[in-house]
C-alpha cells in the first residue's frame, strides 16, 4: 500500500489493470470507507504532501458526469472531471466544483432526528437502531399499497433498489421528480420522439458536428439535460471544424445565457416557437424545391410572422441559411416546451430535423442509447404524473411516505397542493442530507450521506453516444452520523422480516450495487472487461464506471415524420395580467445549489446578480411601470404572488418578464436563507420577512406558478400571464457589473 | 536576452524579448460564461466568499471573473462575448513598482507577478494601479466569520475549512491577493519532472480554470515554446491582448469572436 498515485498514474492504472492500491474493494461495512484521520496520524497510503485521487460521480444533477476527487489525509480538497468518462471528458460545471461545499456544509443533518414537523430542525439525536425499527414498523403496519416513495433524479442505484423492493412487495412504484426535470420537459421530448419517430427515448442533439444550430428556447449551455456535454458540443460546433465556423440562432423571448452566445438572437412572443419551426420548414422546403411535406403544408407564413413578431425577411433569411447549411440542426427546449402547446412545438422542431434528413447522422439527432443496465428509458415523473401522485396522498391511501433527494415543498407549484397532501399522510420519513423545507415538515429525518461519501451509480440519460453507467464510491469517510438510505432500507427490511427481508436479500448497499453491475461481467465491448465480480467491481470503482467502447449508433428512420400533420394550437396563458411570466432555472444555482456559499457568490452570467433573486424586465417596460433597478415589485398571478427586485434587462421582449428559479428558500441552511447579519444589505431587512429564525433569501417563482400542463403532461411553466404592482420599497441587488449602491452612488436623492 | 535601452526601437525589442514564460489563451468565441472557472479557481486557491453585502460593495474576492457588456438597444441588443478577466501576469506590470514593501515583485524564475502575503501591508496601491482591476483586497477575515462556524462543545468549528487546499495560503484580513496562474501546480509539475529527470511536458498540468472549463476555452502553457499548444493558439489571427496600448505586456491572449 505504498505506491504513489498521481492522477495521471491513477488513470494509467485503471486502464493497465495493475489494480487496487488505494482502491476500496467493498468487502464489507468495516472496510468500506477511507478513514478521516487527524493530520498527525495518517493512513499508511498517504504521504506528506501527496494526494490520493478517487473516481466517483457527481450528484448535483442527474447528468452523471464522472469526477476525480483529490483528497489529502482523508479530506476532499478539489473536484476535477474524470477525463475518461464520455459524458464530461474531464470537465465539470460550477455546480460540480461546489459539491465540496455540500459535503462540508455547516448545515448538514448530522444524525437521525425525530423532527415532528416542527419549524426548526430538531436537535436531539436518535439512535440508528430506533430509526431502523421505525422504518421496519412503517413497512409492517401498513398494507403494501399504503407505502409510497418519492425520489429525486439522483442516484439511480437507490431508484433501482426501491423499484425492486416495491415490485417484490406489491407496493406502488417509486415516483421520481425534481425541479430540473420539471423545467427540462423530459416527458414532452420523449413523447414527441415517440409520436414522430415511433421510438420513445430522449433525443440527443449532436451539436459538435453541425454547422448551423437553430435553437427554439433551448438552454443547452446552462442546465439542460447534460450541460457539460452540450457545452463541449457547442464549442466543437463553433471551432472544431477548421473549414467553417458553426453558426447558432436562438429564438427566445428573453436573451438567456445560451442566447447570448448565439450569432443571432431573435426575440419572439412566448408560445409561437412551434409556428416559427413550421414556417421555417415550409420556407426551407420551398427553397429546396419539390413538394412541401404534409407536416408544413398547413402553415401560413405571413400569419406566423404577424403572431410571433419575427419579420418575414428574417424568416426567409434564416430559412435560406438552413437550406444552404451542410448539417443544420434544430433543438427544442426550455420555455418553448413549457407552454400549453409544448408537445406540438417539439414535434414541429423534430420535423424540421426530419426535413434536414439528419436523423442518425453526424450533426443530427439520435435517440440517446440506453445505459448498460437499463431495460427502457425511465424518465422522471412529469408534473401531471406528480399531480396524480399528490392526489393519492391527499385521499388518504398512503400511510407512510418516504422522501429522498427531492424538496417538493420548495420545487412544486403551490396549486398542486403538496403541502396539504403532506399534512394528510400519517407518517412522513425524510432521508434528506440537508434541512430543507420538506425535511422540516417530516416526522423523521434519517439523513443520507452526501454524494461524495456515498456508493452508487448513475445512468447517463443523454450526453454521449456511448452507453454509460457512471459509478460512485465514497472519497471520504462520512463527516457525520449519517447512513446510506439503501443500507437503512436493507436493514429495516431485515428487521421487518417476511416478504420484506426476501425482497432485499443483500448484506449491504455494496452487495446490491454489485448485483446490478454483474450483467456487465464478460462483456468485451466496454471500457474494460473482467472475468469475475471482484475484479470487475474494483475496475468499476477505479475508472468511475463502465461505458461501451464503440459509440452506439441508435439511428432512427424519420421518413414518416414528414408525412404527419402537425397542428400548433394557440398557446393558452393562464391569468389575466398584461405580462408573460417566464421562470427559468438559475444557471449557477440549479435546483438545489442555494445552500452552497460559493454558488451563491457566483454572479449570474447575464445579470451578474449574486446571492439574490430578480425579475428581468425591459427598461422600456420598467419606465412604463414607473420602476427602476432595485425597486421591489409584486408579481401577481392567478396562483399567488411574490415580491422581488427589478433588474432592467435590455435583452427581453417588452411584454415578457423573467425570473430565475433557485432562491426563495425559507429553510435549507444559513446560506440558502439570509441568516447572516451582514447579509442584510445596507441595513435593510430582506422583504421576505422573518421565518422561524431565518430570513427568506430572494423569492421563489414556484409561488406564482399555476397547475397547467401541456399535452405530454409536463408543466406549462411559461404559460402564465401576470400583473405587476409597485411596492414602493427597495432591495439593493448585489451585482458584479456595477458599483451602484456603493458609497451612496446611484441612490435616490434625499428629499 | 538583454536589450540596450539607448537604441532606437528598444521598446519594441523589449516587447519581443518579453514573450514571457507561462501564458494563457482564452477563446471568447466559445466561452459560454458558465462560471465553472470561477468556482474551480475558488476551490483550488482557497478564495473566500464574502456574503451578500460585501459582494454588493464590490469586495468579492474572485481571482477570475466573467465580464459581459451590453451593446445596442432592444431589439438589436447584443451581449458582448463573455470575457473572463484575471491577472494578466504583465511583463511590465503597473502594480509592481508602486508597492512600498515589495510585496508584489516579479519572479525572474517563472516570469510571473508574485504576491507575497506576509509582506503585504495593505496599502492597496497595486490594486489602484492595475488597469485590469483584477486584484482583490481582504477587507475582513472572511474565512473565520463566526456565523460560518458551528458551536461544538463550546468550541467554534468551521466545517468548510476541511476543504481548504493545503498547498495554498489562507489569506487574512488586510492583504491583497490575485490570480497566481496556480503557481502551486507549476511547482508541483516542475518538482515531479525534476525528480524524474525530465522537462515539464506541454499539457502535463494546467490551471484549475482551464482544467474545469467545459468548453475548453482556456489553454495554459509555455508561451516561449513555439510548439506548445498555447503558443499556437496565441499566434492565431484572432489573438488580441487587452489594453495593449499601455504596453504592460500581458501574458493572456484573448481570441476574438468570428
Amino acid at each position: 500500500m505504498s505506491q504513489k498515485i498521481s492522477r495521471r498514474n491513477f488513470l494509467k492504472l485503471a486502464t493497465a489493470g495493475a489494480a487496487t492500491t488505494a482502491v476500496l474493494t467493498g468487502c464489507g461495512p468495516a472496510s468500506r470507507y477511507v478513514t478521516r484521520e487527524p493530520y498527525t496520524k495518517m493512513p499508511e497510503y498517504t504521504y506528506n504532501g501527496l494526494s490520493t485521487y478517487y473516481a466517483t460521480t457527481c450528484r448535483e444533477c442527474a447528468a452523471g458526469c464522472g469526477l476525480i476527487v483529490r483528497t489529502m489525509q482523508g479530506r476532499a480538497i478539489k473536484v476535477e472531471g474524470n477525463p475518461a468518462n464520455p459524458i464530461n471528458l474531464g470537465k465539470t460545471c460550477a455546480r460540480g466544483q461546489a459539491t465540496l461545499h455540500g459535503l462540508y456544509n455547516p448545515d448538514r443533518v448530522e444524525f437521525p432526528i425525530k423532527q415532528g414537523r416542527s419549524a426548526a430542525l430538531g436537535t436531539t439525536a436518535m439512535k440508528w437502531e430506533e430509526a431502523f425499527q421505525i422504518v421496519a414498523d412503517a413497512m409492517n403496519n401498513a398494507n403494501a399499497s399504503e407505502i409510497a416513495f418519492l425520489l429525486g433524479t439522483a442516484s439511480d442505484h437507490l431508484f433501482d433498489l426501491i423499484t425492486d423492493f416495491t415490485t417484490a412487495i406489491g407496493a406502488p412504484a417509486p415516483v421520481r421528480f425534481g425541479a430540473l426535470s420539471m423545467f427540462e420537459s423530459r416527458a414532452t421530448l420523449s413523447q414527441a420522439a415517440e409520436n414522430l419517430l415511433g421510438e420513445a427515448g430522449l433525443p440527443f442533439f449532436d451539436l459538435a458536428n453541425s454547422d448551423l444550430v437553430v435553437s427554439f428556447g433551448s438552454n443547452f449551455l446552462e442546465t439542460w439535460l447534460s450541460p457539460v456535454a452540450y457545452t463541449r458540443g457547442f464549442a466543437k460546433m463553433r471551432r472544431g471544424n477548421t473549414q467553417k465556423r458553426g453558426y447558432l440562432i436562438q429564438f427566445e423571448s428573453q436573451m438567456s445565457q445560451t442566447a447570448a452566445k448565439a450569432d443571432e438572437w431573435i426575440p419572439v412572443l412566448p408560445g409561437t416557437e412551434g409556428l416559427i419551426a413550421l414556417a421555417l420548414g415550409r420556407l426551407v422546403a420551398e427553397a429546396k424545391g419539390g413538394s412541401t411535406p404534409r407536416a408544413f403544408a398547413s402553415v401560413n407564413v405571413e400569419e406566423v410572422s404577424a403572431k410571433s413578431g419575427v419579420s418575414l425577411e428574417q424568416l426567409e433569411h434564416i430559412a435560406g441559411l438552413i437550406a444552404q447549411a451542410q448539417a443544420p440542426l434544430a433543438v427544442p427546449g426550455g420555455q418553448a416546451l413549457g407552454q400549453s402547446n409544448g408537445l406540438s412545438t417539439a414535434e414541429a422542431v423534430l420535423a424540421l430535423n426530419a426535413l434536414a434528413d439528419n436523423y442518425g447522422k453526424p450533426g443530427g439527432v439520435f435517440i440517446s442509447p440506453l445505459s448498460p443496465n437499463e431495460d427502457a428509458y425511465h424518465r422522471p415523473a412529469s408534473a401531471k404524473e406528480m399531480a396524480d401522485f399528490i392526489a393519492t396522498l391527499k385521499n388518504g391511501s398512503v400511510k407512510t411516505l418516504f422522501i429522498h433527494g427531492v424538496n417538493p415543498l420548495f420545487e412544486i407549484p403551490k396549486p398542486l397542493g403538496f403541502a396539504e397532501a403532506l399534512a394528510s399522510v400519517p407518517t412522513v420519513i425524510s432521508f434528506a442530507t440537508f434541512p430543507d423545507e420538506t425535511a422540516l415538515a417530516s416526522d423523521y429525518i434519517f439523513p443520507d450521506h452526501q454524494g461524495l461519501e456515498a456508493w452508487g451509480y448513475q445512468r447517463s440519460a443523454t450526453g454521449a453516444m456511448h452507453s454509460v453507467l457512471s459509478g460512485a464510491q465514497p472519497v471520504v469517510s462520512p463527516m457525520h452520523d449519517t447512513r446510506s438510505t439503501a443500507d437503512v432500507l436493507i436493514e429495516a427490511a431485515r428487521l421487518a422480516g417476511g416478504k420484506f427481508a426476501e425482497a432485499l436479500p443483500f448484506t449491504d448497499e455494496v452487495a446490491f450495487i454489485r448485483s446490478k453491475i454483474a450483467n456487465l461481467i464478460g462483456r468485451a465491448d466496454g471500457s474494460f472487461a473482467a472475468p469475475e465480480i471482484n475484479t470487475f467491481a474494483s475496475y468499476f470503482q477505479q475508472s468511475g464506471g463502465w461505458w461501451s467502447a464503440a459509440g452506439a449508433s441508435a439511428s432512427s428512420s424519420a421518413a414518416s415524420a414528414l408525412g404527419k400533420t402537425i397542428v400548433i394550437d394557440e398557446a393558452a396563458f393562464a391569468g389575466d395580467g398584461e405580462f408573460f411570466f417566464i421562470p427559468f432555472i438559475s444557471p449557477t444555482l440549479g435546483e438545489a445549489g442555494a445552500n452552497k456559499p460559493w454558488l451563491q457568490e457566483l454572479p449570474d452570467p447575464m445579470t451578474t446578480v449574486m446571492w439574490n433573486s430578480w425579475v428581468a424586465m425591459n427598461p422600456e417596460t420598467a419606465h412604463h411601470l414607473g420602476v427602476e433597478n432595485d425597486d421591489v415589485v409584486k408579481i401577481i398571478s392567478e396562483a399567488g404572488e411574490v415580491e422581488v427586485a427589478v433588474y432592467e434587462y435590455p435583452a427581453i421582449h417588452p411584454e415578457v418578464v423573467a425570473m430565475p428559479f433557485g432562491q426563495g428558500h425559507t429553510a435549507y441552511g444559513r446560506f440558502a436563507t439570509a441568516k447572516l447579519p451582514q447579509d442584510r444589505f445596507l441595513g435593510l431587512v430582506p422583504h421576505g420577512g422573518l421565518i422561524g429564525d431565518a430570513f427568506q433569501r430572494g423569492a421563489n417563482p414556484a409561488d406564482v406558478l399555476g397547475a397547467h400542463f401541456n399535452k405530454a403532461g409536463d408543466l406549462a411553466f411559461a404559460g402564465m400571464k401576470v400583473k405587476i404592482e409597485k411596492t414602493g420599497r427597495k432591495q439593493y441587488l448585489s451585482r458584479l457589473e456595477s458599483r451602484i449602491g456603493v458609497y451612496g452612488e446611484g441612490f435616490p436623492e434625499e428629499k | 536576452m538583454t536589450v540596450d535601452l539607448n537604441l532606437v526601437g528598444a521598446k519594441g525589442a523589449i516587447a519581443e524579448a518579453a514573450e514571457g514564460k507561462w501564458g494563457m489563451t482564452i477563446d471568447q468565441d466559445i466561452c459560454t460564461g458558465c462560471q465553472a472557472c470561477v468556482a474551480a479557481c475558488a476551490m483550488e486557491n482557497n478564495v473566500a466568499f464574502v456574503g451578500e453585502e460585501d459582494a454588493g460593495y464590490g469586495r468579492t474576492q474572485h481571482w477570475i471573473r466573467i465580464e459581459r457588456f451590453w451593446d445596442g438597444e432592444y431589439p438589436h441588443v447584443k451581449a458582448t462575448p463573455f470575457q473572463p478577466m484575471l491577472c494578466q501576469q504583465c511583463g511590465h506590470a503597473p502594480c509592481e513598482p508602486v508597492c512600498p514593501v515589495f510585496a508584489t515583485p516579479h519572479s525572474p524564475a517563472e516570469d510571473l507577478n508574485l504576491q507575497v502575503y506576509n509582506r503585504c501591508v495593505g496599502t492597496r496601491y497595486c490594486a489602484n494601479n492595475c488597469p485590469f482591476q483584477v486584484r482583490s483586497f481582504n477587507w475582513r477575515d472572511y474565512h473565520i466569520i463566526p456565523e460560518l462556524g458551528n458551536m461544538v462543545n463550546g468550541t467554534l468549528v468551521f466545517p468548510l475549512h476541511n476543504q481548504l487546499n493545503p498547498d495554498v495560503t489562507v489569506r487574512r484580513r488586510g492583504v491583497m491577493e490575485k490570480c497566481t496562474f496556480c503557481i502551486q501546480r507549476i511547482h508541483h509539475a516542475q518538482d515531479t519532472a525534476k525528480s524524474e529527470g525530465r522537462e515539464v511536458e506541454d499539457g502535463e498540468f494546467t490551471t484549475a480554470c482551464a482544467q474545469a472549463c467545459p468548453a475548453s476555452a482556456i489553454t495554459f502553457g509555455r508561451v516561449d515554446h513555439p510548439e506548445s499548444l498555447v503558443s499556437q493558439m496565441a499566434h492565431q489571427e484572432r489573438g488580441v491582448k487587452h489594453l495593449e496600448e499601455l504596453n504592460t505586456l500581458p501574458r493572456v491572449t484573448y481570441l476574438k469572436e468570428g
